[in-house]
């Protein structure tokens, strides 16, 4: 079988998903004996950046005009299109506040001189191109990843988790810390893979994998407030990092209509 | 069934013997308020008060996750080796819990039996040991609170001793192993354990009535009790994670690098996640989150009575315990019970 | 500890078998008929079923997924599987050549209560993809001809270009054995010899004592509903009516809890259920 040619990309987003590939030590002589990998500048000199590929890995949101044309050209480009990590999937935390005009925006971080930025409202790929198999996380995970490039290699593709973080939470049998703590936990919310990081650690979930598919937000929200946090605590939680997905939507949850 | 005495100030020691049948498991504490059955060697770490743990014995014959084969293009499907012969000790097993095992003991034999579940779960000895009800529990409502089966040893705290009921010839060798450590019952423990009998209960809280509840699932199958526990649902499947009779796991193949090899593997699933039902295609037998809430209900206290004669809950309490919405089963039925359909 | 099993001894239910594909022939678009083989020899002269049963079939290292056979056990040797193209076991299947290996466990479920159905007669309905569990049905009936009274299949496809085993059904037509009615909702190609319409129509055609008759059906939801009304305006018994149905399945053998309907399992009590189970059941069609 002859190796499939790559291309990993980052768009606007912090290059933590690409680490995350550089940092498979064990397995990377592995990754590249499977891998033609033709564009990854962030681990190789001489990339290329016309070539057909047969998968094109894509880090970060969108956030430039230039950046959707050059995401178009990636599709038309590669076979298969995989978003990773939670800004190319869900927008990430930079699309936290995209109801802010971006004008206003420009001109609140950067002064006057914000003029010069050509930017638009930070979104997830899908929002311009055909996304094949989004891997989400910040970062993504390591064990997803491999998985993922081996059935990618195999020929299909990988089946992730669409369960929440909960039940990966309970199977490891760590303490509840919404019920426990009383903590602003997005596990019931965020989609698993994880193995519950953070609550294994003693902190709540902050949902950055992004939610599962049809996340009962408005419910979560109901036990939030009941536990005493204010609307303002749960809104900042829910779009930390997924703010464009529809179930989080905190103008539906307000209104009641998301459950 | 033989029955013995060992007094409390021989707890210690005996547990100390123990150690020499397998390794001991027991409810430690986790966290601040939490639970978990873990290994153990001495009594001190061992938690006798323990209401509940967040998971069921469930966990050690059924993992949460587990390798089912390792496979490759060339040979196919083998078995993973795993070691045969260890005998392990799960102590302080609740009247409750024991019977959610008997229940799975039966979901995994029948007609095809489960081979992982019951390789590991020959190698098992159960102490059990019995419990007072807290606010949560209702396995009186589910005739789970007293067990005559499914332990090697049992133990009834007496005050100042446990009655030991002896379930099996391996309990036996454990008790004549610490001979020393045990007595003879006399009158005054049998009027005590009776008199504790009546005592633990009359220390119930909760109370369903569940006879009757097969046919009035069907009454209130259509009842808006379902959209009302749908919209609640997260479906974030900790009820059935933590359910000792929850016996749903999905399967899938995870490829090595090679692209050839790889493991198949189990995972517990939760028949409230949205794509339990669906199949290839598209089409979702449960789309709605209310259908799978009434059918997780149904399959319980109506389903399995058909199927084993009995409903599948045993009581615990632990779903309620631990579901982040608060959904109360014991609210659940009694909802469904006093509700009159338009 | 009289629940306690000793599994010592036991075999492990889930283990694939080693099979090979021998041959794949194409029928509609994104169809398949597979036919395997197990490597095992004694297997292979072993290996029977009844029809409606289903097997499960593993591509290494993709996955495993639930397939009813087609093929009648009067043909032993080989088993037959009409695939379509949907999903994710199934794509992977689609790019296999003929020589792969696959894995097959099996059979499992009820299928058709075959002793029961003997002395009757037989009506076959099928809808699109339904053929593919009726076919081994029907050529299971058709070897065991004397059995039987009177065979009557109608199978209803879109248009004549995606009737599966289309020229296998055709050459039916002209046979005693069998009152074979085929039918097509649309002939845009005007090559199509036999019945128009929805395969409800087709009952025109037939003179049927439900009595004596068993009914088999299998199809898309959507056709269940048609044709049931039909079967119980002519008084079908509800336990005449029998009905193949498909559910998400990842053990086969009544373990993983995905096919559930109400209190039966569709891998063990189904897939092949009466119309009165249907009554008794909760949300089964």
């Amino acid at each position: 079988m002859e190796k499939p040619t790559v291309g990993i990309y980052g768009l606007t987003g912090c290059a933590g998903d690409q680490l995350v590939i550089l940092n498979c030590e064990d397995e990377l002589l592995d990754i590249a004996g499977a891998l033609d990998i033709k564009f990854f500048p962030m681990a190789m000199t001489g990339n290329d950046e016309e070539c057909p590929l047969d998968i094109v890995f894509v880090e970060g949101s969108v956030v430039q005009p230039k950046e959707v044309e050059m995401l178009k050209k990636l599709r038309e480009r590669a076979k298969l299109l995989i978003a990773i990590g939670t800004c190319a999937v869900w927008g990430g935390v930079q699309a936290m506040k995209n109801e802010i005009p971006r004008d206003e925006m420009k001109r609140k971080v950067y002064g006057p001189e914000g003029k010069v930025f050509d930017v638009i409202s930070a979104q997830p790929l899908s929002n311009f191109v055909k996304v094949d198999l989004a891997i989400s996380g910040c970062p993504i995970e390591k064990e997803q990843l491999l998985h993922a490039v081996a059935s990618l290699l195999h020929g299909d593709l990988p089946r992730l988790p669409t369960y929440a973080v909960c039940t990966e939470c309970k199977m490891a049998e760590y303490p509840c810390l919404l019920l426990e703590k009383g903590q602003l936990c997005m596990g019931p919310l965020t989609v698993a893979g994880c193995k519950a990081r953070c609550p294994s650690y003693g902190q709540p979930c902050r949902g950055c994998r992004g939610p599962v598919e049809e996340a009962n937000a408005a419910s979560e929200a109901k036990l939030l407030k009941e536990k005493g946090f204010t609307w303002l605590d749960i809104q900042n939680r829910l779009r930390t990092f997924a703010a464009s997905a529809d179930s989080l939507k905190i103008e539906s949850i307000k209104e009641g209509t998301n459950a | 069934m033989k029955i013995v005495k060992l007094p409390k100030k021989n707890l210690a020691e005996f547990i100390g013997h123990l150690n020499s049948f397998g390794q001991i498991h027991a409810p430690v504490k986790r966290g601040e308020k939490s639970f978990v059955f873990a290994p153990v060697t001495e009594l001190t770490e061992i938690e006798l008060n323990c209401n509940r743990t967040i998971l069921p014995l469930k966990k050690y014959f059924f993992k949460p996750v587990e390798t089912m084969f390792n496979f490759c293009a060339q040979k196919g499907y083998e078995v993973p080796v795993e070691e045969q012969d260890k005998k392990y000790i799960i102590f302080g097993v609740h009247p409750c819990d024991i019977h959610g095992l008997k229940i799975l003991d039966m979901v995994f034999s029948g007609r095809y039996v489960d081979s992982y579940y019951f390789a590991r779960r020959r190698r098992a000895l159960i102490i059990g040991l019995d419990c007072t009800p807290d606010e949560l529990c209702f396995c009186r409502s589910t005739g789970t609170d007293f067990v005559d089966s499914g332990f090697d040893l049992f133990l009834s705290d007496i005050d100042d001793s446990y009655l030991v009921r002896v379930g099996t010839s391996i309990g036996d060798d454990m008790v004549t192993a610490a001979d020393s450590l045990f007595r003879e019952v006399e009158k005054e423990d049998r009027e005590k354990y009776k008199a504790k009998s009546i005592q633990r209960r009359e220390s119930f809280q909760t109370e369903i009535q569940l006879q009757d509840f097969p046919g009035i699932m069907d009454l209130e199958y259509e009842s808006q009790v379902w959209e009302e526990v749908g919209e609640e649902c997260l479906s974030c499947g900790t009820c059935s994670m933590v359910c000792p009779t929850c016996y749903c796991y999905a399967v899938f193949d995870e490829l090595n690098l090679d692209a050839e090899s790889g493991q198949r593997k189990r995972r517990w699933d939760s028949c409230l996640f949205k794509d339990y039902a669906l199949v290839a295609g598209g089409h979702n037998f449960r789309a709605e989150r209310s259908s799978r809430v009434k059918n997780r209900f149904f399959h319980k206290q109506r389903g399995f009575v058909t199927q084993y004669g009995r409903p599948s809950c045993v009581g615990c309490g632990r779903c309620k315990a631990y579901c982040p919405a608060g959904i109360d089963i014991v609210e659940v039925v009694n909802k469904l019970r006093s509700q009159t359909r338009v | 500890m009289s629940n306690r099993k000793d599994c010592s001894g036991c075999q492990n239910p889930y283990t694939p078998q080693m099979a090979r594909i021998i041959r794949i022939l194409p029928q509609i678009q994104d169809h398949q008929l597979f036919q395997i083989q197990f490597e095992d020899q004694q297997l292979v002269k072993s290996f029977t079923y009844r029809p409606g049963q289903f097997v499960m079939l593993s591509v290494i290292g993709t996955g495993e997924a639930p397939f009813s056979i087609s093929s009648s056990p009067t043909h032993a040797g080989v088993i037959e599987l009409c695939v379509r193209r949907i999903g994710h076991v199934t794509d992977a299947l689609f790019k296999l050549a003929p020589n792969t290996m696959v894995g097959i466990r099996g059979p499992y479920g009820n299928g058709f209560p075959i002793e029961q159905l003997e002395g009757n007669n037989i009506l076959l309905i099928a809808g699109g993809l339904g053929m593919a569990p009726l076919r081994s049905l029907l050529n299971y009936v058709l070897d065991n001809r004397s059995k039987f009274k009177d065979v009557i299949l109608m199978y209803g496809a879109r248009n004549p270009e995606e009737m599966l085993f289309k020229y296998e059904l055709l050459n039916l037509i002209d046979l005693a054995d069998v009152k074979c009615l085929l039918t097509v909702d649309k002939d845009e190609s005007k090559t199509w010899k036999a019945y128009t319409g929805v395969v409800t129509n087709l009952f025109e055609h037939v003179d049927i004592n439900p009595a004596q008759t068993y009914a088999a059906i299998c199809g898309p939801e959507i056709m269940f509903k048609f044709v049931l009304e039909k079967l119980l305006q002519r008084n079908f018994p509800k336990d005449r009516i029998l009905m193949s149905l498909e559910r998400n399945m990842q053990c086969g053998v009544g373990k993983c809890g995905h096919c559930m309907i109400g209190c039966k399992y569709t891998c063990l009590d189904g897939p092949i259920f009466t119309y009165w189970d249907a009554i008794n059941l909760p949300e089964m069609i």
